[in-house]
């Protein structure tokens, strides 16, 4: 009964002041918009980077002369990294295995034919549970006798530190990106709604003056802000929708098919981001009216 | 911190209704508004029954910012069921006088008994309660300008927690009280001077105040408007309820004879039992 009557006041109250909710909502969908444009961008490129930081592997090349002895003490020596979470993953790569992968590789594996030897050394293929670990891993082992004297340890440094550098930035500007953006979006909301209960101040007078709670006069302004703030939530969303299908998902279509393997970068999914900007939208207008409400209330 | 519960005080058991009393003939026109006060406290209710005077001002002092002062030293006592006109010329401190009683303002030293209550010791969140127990008329009527006469007054009863089937029927009840019957529906900007100040009289009344205070009621009313304004009011108090009112309208001053409290300056210069407007001469009309 109550909630039906501060309902019917809210919207009395976004009808008589049309032009200012109109305004509340538009603000409410820029930035609900602007957050739900970046979200999953700024998920993909996280999951990017981490999709190319499971590939960061290392290869221990093993020289044709070394003993059984010799390979077996490295093998040692990378399960003890293995055992202290330095390694996820080893696997023994024969010179028989690297030739067949080599075959598989190339267009005309005939040319292998001519080949008087096998020629590709043997290797200890490692996956460090962490790309940071990397230059652990080859500090253990770069001194190892059962070492190929020509390959030794071959990883993508640059690479590896590359991707930790814009892993990390990622992380963090995403982050401060997305604090300053939701306290851009409180802001503005709340500014908007300041004018709409500036515009009544009287009103708000008037109200005290027959004795009306402050929370009397508190939820009809806040429900005026969340149903602001979801309206311009469902609308911006609606924009979002319209770009997913209508670019993005064009775009992934015609993209090189590796994109959509098993490990390419994933994002949120759209019913998830949904809630979640609905869910920003409504708060936003909540805590934008609050916020706002209270100086006024101080008579 | 009030509480959404704070706006559940209200269970509608003890609630007293307006009866109607037969008006003398000298008044033609219009019914007259008779509360009947409340008897039993209702929830929420700061007033103390029984407690002495409504209005009781102790050695009051109020500053405004930089020492201007707006009261001096004023001690003042308004017995319940009293008609009391406040007078004197614009700035002698009628306005701070009343917005100290709703405690729109706050004293700066002494003392604003309301109903037995001390002002300065009730809790922020309690003041809603003390301004529901006190009606208020302004100058400028403050009414809410996009809602209905009916609705203006529906609201003063919402506030106070009244479920919708018993405001619907009080609010044209207390309207035709104060001669609005059948005006309920007209947005404030479609009506007289004369007919807003009924509806914010109205408004006043709905929530059976034990005082009603009016600032300047008459200001922007022609005087026969005026004087069914302060007909209304007077009748009002006939029931018992207390009313004060701050006013220029020298005319109705003296002719109603009621007690008059005059401020000059922030001073009280004088408090008469029955009187007129005081002249600026020192010389009492009556």
């Amino acid at each position: 009964m109550r909630i039906g009557m501060f309902m019917r006041e809210a919207l009395r109250s976004i009808r008589s002041n049309a032009a200012i909710s109109v305004a509340a909502t538009v603000t409410a969908l820029i930035a609900v918009f602007i957050l739900g444009a970046f979200i999953p961008s700024f998920l993909y490129v996280r999951s990017a980077v981490n999709v190319q930081q499971s590939k960061v592997d290392v290869d221990v090349y093993i020289s044709d002369t070394a003993t059984v002895a010799q390979v077996n003490s490295l093998r040692d020596r990378l399960s003890g990294l293995k055992s202290n979470g330095t390694i996820s993953e080893m696997t023994y790569v024969s010179k028989d295995d690297a030739l067949r992968i080599m075959r598989a590789r190339l267009r005309d594996p005939s040319v292998l034919d001519e080949l008087p030897s096998n020629p590709l050394p043997a290797k200890f293929n490692v996956k460090p549970t962490d790309p940071e670990n990397a230059d652990a891993i080859v500090a253990a082992v770069k001194n190892d006798p059962a070492l190929d004297p020509t390959e030794g340890i071959v990883y993508p440094q640059s690479t590896a530190n590359r991707l930790l550098t814009a892993a990390k930035f990622v992380q963090w500007a995403g982050f401060a990106l997305i604090g300053i953006l939701l306290l851009a979006a409180v802001l503005l909301i709340g500014n908007t709604i300041r004018l709409s209960i500036f515009a009544r101040r009287r009103e708000v007078e008037v109200m005290k003056l027959v004795g009306a709670t402050n929370w009397f006069i508190r939820w009809p302004f806040m429900i005026e802000g969340v149903l602001c703030g979801l309206a311009g939530a469902i609308m911006a969303v609606g924009m979002l929708w319209g770009i997913k299908v209508g670019v993005v998902d064009a775009w992934a279509a015609g993209a090189d098919s590796a994109l959509t393997k098993t490990d390419s970068p994933s994002s949120i999914t759209f019913p998830m981001l949904t809630v979640l900007l609905v869910g920003a939208g409504a708060l936003l207008g909540a805590i934008g009216s609050g916020i706002t409400l209270r100086r006024f209330l101080r008579i | 911190m009030a509480t959404i519960d704070d706006m559940h005080d209200h269970d509608g058991a003890d609630r007293p209704t307006f009866t109607l009393v037969q008006v003398p003939d000298e008044v033609p026109d219009e019914v007259v508004a008779v509360s009947v006060q409340p008897t039993t406290r209702r929830r929420g209710d700061v007033f103390r029954p029984g407690a002495g005077p409504m209005v009781k001002f102790e050695n009051l002092v109020k500053c405004y910012d930089g020492d201007v002062r707006g009261l001096d030293d004023i001690s003042v006592s308004i017995a319940a069921g009293e008609f009391v006109f406040l007078v004197g010329p614009s700035g002698s401190g009628k306005s701070t006088f009343i917005r100290l009683i709703i405690r729109e303002l706050r004293a700066t030293s002494g003392r604003v008994i309301i109903g037995g209550r001390d002002l300065g010791e009730l809790r922020r969140s309690k003041v809603p309660y003390l301004r529901r127990a006190i009606g208020c008329v302004f100058q400028d009527f403050r009414l809410l300008p996009d809602r209905t006469a009916s609705e203006n007054v529906a609201y003063a009863l919402q506030v106070t927690g009244h479920p919708v089937r018993e405001v619907r029927q009080r609010v044209p009840e207390i309207l035709a009280l104060v001669g609005l019957d059948g005006k309920g529906d007209r947005l404030p900007r479609e009506m007289s001077g004369g007919e807003q100040q009924r509806v914010s009289i109205a408004r006043a009344l709905v929530n059976h105040p034990r005082l009603l205070i009016a600032d300047e009621p008459t200001g922007n009313l022609d005087p026969d408007t005026s004087q069914g304004i302060m007909d209304l009011l007077q009748r009002i108090n006939r029931t018992g309820t207390t009313v004060l009112v701050a006013t220029h309208d020298r005319d109705t001053v003296d002719r109603m004879q009621m007690r008059v409290i005059a401020l000059e300056a922030g001073r009280l210069v004088r408090d008469e039992e029955s009187g007129g407007y005081h002249e600026e001469t020192g010389e009492v009309l009556s």
